[in-house]
């Protein structure tokens, strides 16, 4: 547990509120719009923890997982916005439940110590690559989440309920896939050039990589079954999301994957 | 469409074997895709992916196409790097490294622990003008810096800085910013040394070029999905 007694810890904490509240007015019709309001109040206090957090210390907050997971629940309100201008699928409840789960570590696990810069991070390819995952990585898990009704009996038996889903749920993966796509491609030109190799074989590469293929998995399985088999696609999707969570928590912090992209101390 | 079967378990295939090679760990990794046989089944499958690039010419679907042609273009260009690094001679070496203080002059690359195995010679002749390190107030490495000068036969000599994130580039050669120390030279006087890595890869422009066309085939076929009308993916 790492509990943190900072103005940092304070604006987490009160996304942490907001995003919370937000959910819990959400799943009211009657409470709809104070809900939204609190879930941009959370979006608000997100942006400030990330720029106070830039401030602090001296570099685009992008270093560590701590700062990647500030920014990946800073860029959630605006992704939720433009997913339901482009779908017609409102996901403002579980997007601010998912903004909830994002912040528990960077507000209680993580440890928030300032660092420099190291020789290695100073690029101009440091802010395009992680900021390509960050909202790869928070599309994509939106996308999971959107097929996850189509694992119940109810929606299987309501084409017109399913048709929805599947292609708020595509259509948001093929997005979260071009960024994944830009991500992988950008880090593997830092590495030529911070490096000397675009690929080194490290586990943080084999993994994304192994993500990449999971999501081409889902968009040549779509391509030949189409909606037959709702459970499939929504598997597929899933799976894609445990790599994700895997890649960010386990490879990175775990002594079994020993890389250039490890983040244990 | 049979193949639409074989793609998805290849892509499910590439996403397990990339998972077996994590657990494996870099070293491990690099040395089994450096084996010829796994090149053989990596150019296999870029031909493969290629054919789908084609067929997907064929049936006018290009955001597709672009995307397989792009993969087996990084894949080749990746094999034209293999392929030069087993064909390596001391007159053309791929990689190698150099360790330099103040006022050195070199043009031979070296590899191994201690950089004593003679690995080949530059067409080029490499000075270190001045290698600085900057530190951050705590005490953090902020920056290193060799300033080098290349002295090639025939033409005028010119300054580079190397530095992390900063190679330079000569005669077919990215020049790296790889490691530093401190140790003493033959009267015993403390000297600083930095070490410039060197590596040749014809295969790079083919691998940026792939980088280039899978990304657009990649824009493209998102972009389909936003152009259309609300819902109407098919």
């Amino acid at each position: 547990m790492n509990i943190k007694m900072t103005p940092q810890g304070g604006l987490i904490y009160l996304t942490m509120a907001a995003f919370l509240i937000a959910a819990v007015l959400l799943c009211d019709k009657k409470n709809r719009h104070l809900g939204r309001g609190f879930w941009f109040a959370g979006f608000a206090a997100a942006v400030a923890s990330v720029a106070y957090r830039g401030f602090h210390t001296g570099h685009p907050p992008m270093q560590n997982l701590f700062e990647f997971f500030l920014c990946m629940a800073a860029s959630l309100w605006p992704l939720s916005l433009l997913s339901k201008k482009q779908t017609g699928l409102d996901t403002a409840f579980q997007d601010a439940l998912l903004g909830l789960v994002i912040l528990f570590p960077a507000g209680f696990v993580f440890s928030a110590e300032p660092r420099s810069l190291p020789p290695a991070l100073q690029s101009p390819l440091f802010v395009p690559h992680v900021g390509s995952y960050v909202a790869a990585y928070i599309v994509l898990a939106r996308a999971a989440l959107m097929a996850l009704p189509m694992l119940s009996a109810k929606a299987q038996t309501d084409p017109a309920r399913l048709r929805q889903l599947d292609a708020a749920s595509r259509q948001t993966a093929a997005l979260g896939f071009v960024l994944l796509t830009l991500g992988l491609l950008l880090g593997s030109l830092w590495g030529k050039i911070c490096w000397g190799h675009y690929w080194q074989w490290d586990p943080k590469e084999m993994w994304s990589l192994a993500t990449w293929f999971v999501y081409c998995a889902y968009f040549h399985y779509r391509l030949k079954n189409g909606t037959r088999n709702p459970h499939a696609l929504a598997v597929l999707l899933l799976l894609g999301l445990l790599f994700i969570i895997l890649t960010l928590t386990w490879i990175n912090l775990a002594h079994t994957f020993k890389g250039m992209h490890t983040y244990a101390s | 469409m049979l193949n639409l079967d074989v793609a998805l378990w290849t892509c499910l295939l590439f996403a397990g074997g990339a998972v077996v090679l994590a657990f494996l760990g870099p070293e491990k990794s690099g040395a089994l895709m450096g084996q010829l046989g796994c090149q053989a089944v990596t150019f296999a499958l870029a031909i493969g992916i290629a054919v789908s690039g084609v067929r997907a010419v064929l049936r006018k679907r290009f955001d597709s196409a672009l995307m397989h042609l792009g993969c087996a273009c990084v894949m080749a260009g990746w094999l034209m790097g293999q392929h030069a690094a087993r064909t390596t001679s001391e007159a053309h070496p791929v990689t190698g490294s150099m360790a330099m203080i103040d006022g050195d002059r070199m043009d031979t690359l070296w590899t191994g622990r201690t950089l004593t195995e003679y690995v080949g010679k530059l067409p080029f002749t490499v000075r270190l003008e001045k290698f600085t390190v900057n530190f951050y107030e705590g005490g953090m490495p902020r920056e290193y810096r060799s300033r080098i000068m290349i002295l090639e036969p025939g033409k005028e000599p010119r300054t580079e800085d190397v530095r992390v994130n900063h190679p330079a580039y000569v005669h077919g050669y990215h020049i790296y910013q790889m490691s530093w120390g401190e140790s003493t030279d033959h009267y015993g006087r403390p000297v600083v040394y930095t070490v410039l890595q060197f590596i040749r890869d014809p295969g790079l422009p083919v691998v940026y070029a792939g980088f280039v066309v899978l990304l657009a085939g990649t824009l493209w076929f998102a972009a389909r999905f936003f152009t259309r009308p609300k819902g109407g993916a098919a």
